[in-house]
């Protein structure tokens, strides 16, 4: 049992903004009217926060472990985690190894986090690293907009049929919700080719098209009552004027629901590299007439990072462009995954764009609640350079003094100067918290309401939001204190939330022969058993369709 | 250079039209691959299975793989490297002379027709063993080959593979990685992972008597090692889980007989793209799993005083000396 009293509360979730209000905790770790006994917090003159939750972030799984591999000469320079009687050893950096994630994490107040990129054929190597991410709450997302079997029924007009698959690959994944990476893209990489226009046949395909996948993806999230919307990340990332991409995808979403990944990489004017400028404005005209969307920025840092993504295609010209290592991993009949090390440099005309048009989506975007906090870790900068973004959006002085630092050239290429906004705190907890908590539909998270869990950030009121952002006083774990004065006093093993949407009993009949003619491995051995997931509870299903 | 571009085996076994094994002899070390993965398969993509695909073998001998291939090339020991180099240069028409490519022991016909071959094929995929990444050059020879079929996918499309064996290898690799950053070559003696491969590897810091106990799971140093190694073995308190008495087992101080894994023990193995199988063991063992063994082990671990003294903190380090 736990009692905050006297803090200023912040919970968008229920329209308190900066009140002073006390907190209880029961022995379940969430939140009740009163408790008796018990420790009480005095969080006088302190800031509450509900635990941010990140919407898309890597953290586990093949890809970030191959990053892992390629990168040593980072973990030799970076943050080092001593193993201490509740700690165990470790090391932050670029890609931070398991348990150093989930104190990196804890560290700066967030508590949940969503892997948004899980092949099916290597899901039950994500949920063993999930499971030693300790601390946070955990969901994931399956990769399906590649997928051939689910393309196979969408091409020969199966709707019903692909809907069926694609909950058959939820439930053999252990998964949360559907991502879509580049769809149609990454099959046609495994032919060394790309899809950049919505509208034209995927390689390999008579009559699909990448706007067909996106379009009936959507719908099939909505049907199947996920929790969480398709989670679309979109085609063309990175290319200059991708905008038109983007714009042309937003509309063949409209009636879903939908969530747009890193939007930033989505935002670009112009035909080469000299000319490539920022089309945010654009972008967040959509979101701003569309309430029904939701995106996270992928907002990009100048320093080093290693870029990992399913989009195969976009890693190879990353490479040509680079010249640095590259790492490159097709999975049969499912994905593709691209790893390459980057460095974003402000005097990078490019990198400098891509750093405005991430901030500029965070401030063009009016309503809070549509977009949240991210850098699409480990791709535009680490998840543990949060604090600097928050600076970034609440401090539009300290934005004029880096602005300033940028090339001569980036005028009349980017927005920034002329958006004054700053984040109030009540936004800030917003974006990193309430928002993603409900766009994931994670009802229990991101709220301080009574029968939430209680995740819960307190902060030292201070003049710098990186600092107060970055050293919080008190991070609470489902009522348990995990840090305290920048220790880590306890590491509790966090939970896995999935689904198990309803499915036709015929459907693993459908699948067997399917399965076995391009997979190597036996149907039976495929799905990842449930007693393999640690501490899972299973989110309801409720049908989204219109 | 550096980084690997590679896919699961079952794009090998959709896709590859063209398949290179390199200083490997699978036919006789990984004797399934051929029907299970690569060139025996018929697939919607390659619907006449072998007439399908053309399979090259480099290797210094001819073994028993080579009946299985179109094409075999026999390099000269030690020249790998040079091959691969020139390869490179070769698909990218720079100019290569006649005495360089006479070092290799092959001729520039050979090499012509080989990298024809290489560009006009739809997938290819080169899969390289011990008689590349174990020889002269050695992790030089495996970064080249990688760089190949990098470079060759400027081309058309390309991948590598190792072909790794030794039983659940991968798997080690694969949960150090998550666990500490690095794959083998690991030391926590100041308390958090550093890497050094030749300093931190096991036989290294055998031959040096810098550790003075040994823990050996589901190996046989004891069988494999140099002799120096094998003598500081023995020398210090070794003890050995495997399910059979080993070479390691004999200079061992003890040995803790476990279940064998996948035939009485459960788990997960990794195969060698890195894809993770479930183990599901038909038998039961009178013997405990070496999970068991080790978790009762850590449990007696845990009741011994801790490393550091009590209620000291150890300093977070920001920056690695």
């Amino acid at each position: 049992m736990l009692r905050i009293t006297g803090g200023k509360v912040y919970d968008p979730a229920n329209g308190i903004d900066g009140e002073v209000r006390d907190l209880a905790i029961d022995d379940h770790g969430r939140f009740v009217e009163s408790v008796d006994g018990g420790r009480t917090i005095d969080a006088t003159g302190m800031i509450v926060f509900p635990g941010g939750v990140d919407v898309h972030t890597h953290v586990a799984g093949g890809a970030i472990n191959f990053a892992r591999a390629m990168t040593p000469e980072d973990h030799r320079r970076t943050q080092a985690f001593i193993r201490t009687k509740s700690r165990r050893s470790g090391l932050g950096g670029m890609a931070p190894t398991t348990f150093a994630t989930g104190y990196l994490y804890a560290g700066m107040g967030w508590t949940t986090v969503n892997e948004a990129a899980v092949p099916v054929l290597s899901a039950r190597h994500t949920h063993e690293e999930l499971a030693d991410i300790p601390i946070v709450d955990k969901t994931s997302l399956t990769l399906m907009a590649n997928n051939e079997i689910m393309l196979d029924q969408l091409e020969q007009g199966e709707y019903e049929r692909a809907k069926q698959v694609v909950a058959w690959y939820l439930w053999a994944a252990k998964s949360y919700g559907v991502k879509a990476v580049n769809p149609g893209g990454v099959a046609a990489w495994k032919w060394g080719k790309d899809a950049k226009q919505l509208a034209s046949p995927i390689e390999g395909y008579k009559k699909l098209t990448p706007g067909g996948i996106v379009t009936q993806l959507a719908r099939i999230c909505d049907d199947l009552g996920l929790p969480h919307p398709i989670h679309l990340h979109c085609n063309n990332l990175g290319a200059p004027g991708n905008i038109a991409t983007t714009l042309d995808t937003l509309k063949h979403l409209e009636g879903s629901r939908a969530h747009i990944a890193h939007s930033q990489y989505h935002a670009y004017g112009g035909d080469g590299w000299d000319t490539m400028c920022s089309e945010t404005a654009q972008l967040a005209d959509y979101f701003n007439t569309h309430p029904n969307i939701t995106t996270d920025a992928g907002a990009v840092l100048f320093g080093d990072t290693v870029t990992i993504t399913a989009d195969g295609p976009w890693q190879h010209l990353l490479y040509k462009l680079t010249g640095r290592k590259w790492g490159n991993l097709d999975v049969e009949n499912e994905t593709g995954c691209g790893i390459v090390p980057y460095t974003y440099r402000p005097s990078n005309l490019v990198n400098a764009v891509q750093w405005a048009s991430g901030l500029e989506l965070l401030l063009l975007i009016q309503n809070p609640w549509q977009v949240f906090l991210s850098t699409d870790h480990p791709n535009g900068g680490c998840f543990w350079r949060y604090p600097e973004i928050i600076k970034l959006l609440m401090s539009a002085d300290f934005r004029k003094e880096c602005t300033r630092k940028l090339p001569d050239k980036i005028k009349g290429k980017i927005t920034l100067p002329e958006v004054d906004r700053e984040y109030t705190l009540y936004e800030i907890a917003v974006s990193m918290s309430a928002g993603p908590a409900k766009a994931l539909g994670l009802s229990h998270k991101g709220s301080l309401g009574i029968g939430c869990d209680a995740d819960v950030v307190i902060y030292n009121q201070d003049d710098d939001p990186a600092r107060m952002f970055g050293h919080p006083r008190y991070v609470i774990k489902g009522g348990e204190v995990v840090i305290e004065e920048g220790d880590i006093l306890e590491t509790p093993q966090g939970r896995e939330f999935l689904v198990k949407p309803a499915r036709d009993p015929d459907i693993d009949a459908f699948m067997r022969p399917r399965f076995e003619e391009c997979y190597t491995m036996s149907f039976e051995n495929y799905p990842v058993e449930m007693e393999r997931i640690e501490h899972a509870e299973i989110r309801e299903c409720i049908s989204h369709a219109p | 250079m550096g980084g690997k571009v590679t896919c699961t085996l079952g794009e090998v076994k959709q896709r590859a039209d063209f398949i290179v094994y390199w200083g490997g002899n699978p036919a006789e070390c990984h004797p399934r691959h051929f029907t299970k993965y690569t060139i025996m398969q018929k697939s919607k993509f390659l619907p006449r299975g072998r007439k399908d695909r053309t399979m090259v073998l480099v290797d210094i001998r001819e073994t028993k793989s080579a009946k299985a291939a179109d094409i075999f090339l026999q390099v000269k020991p030690g020249k790998d490297f040079e091959l691969i180099t020139i390869l490179r240069a070769m698909i990218k028409d720079q100019h290569v002379t006649d005495e360089q490519i006479a070092v290799t022991g092959l001729s520039r016909e050979v090499l012509d027709d080989l990298v024809g071959r290489m560009k006009g094929a739809k997938f290819g995929c080169m899969f390289f063993g011990m008689g590349l990444s174990m020889t002269r050059g050695k992790h030089m020879n495996s970064a080249a080959l990688l760089t190949l079929a990098a470079e060759m996918n400027a081309f058309t499309k390309f991948v590598a593979m190792p072909m790794r064996g030794h039983g659940n290898v991968t798997g080690a690799d694969v949960i150090m990685r998550w666990q500490t950053g690095f794959p083998f070559g690991i030391t926590f003696n100041r308390g958090y992972p550093r890497y050094n491969p030749g300093e931190f590897s096991t036989v290294d810091v055998l031959v040096r008597g810098d550790c003075d106990a040994a823990f050996i799971i589901g190996a046989d140093p004891g069988a494999t090692m140099p002799q120096p190694a094998i003598e500081h073995l023995k020398r210090i308190p070794t003890i050995v889980l495997d399910p059979h008495v080993t070479h390691t087992s004999r200079l061992s101080r003890v040995h803790i007989t476990t279940a064998p894994q996948g035939i009485a023990a459960p788990g997960t193995a990794y195969r060698m793209d890195e894809i993770p199988l479930p183990l599901k063991p038909p038998l039961k063992s009178p013997y405990p799993t070496d999970e068991q063994v080790v978790r009762r082990i850590n449990e007696a671990i845990a009741a011994k005083p801790f490393w550091m003294p009590e209620g000291s903190q150890p300093q977070m380090l920001t920056a690695q000396v």
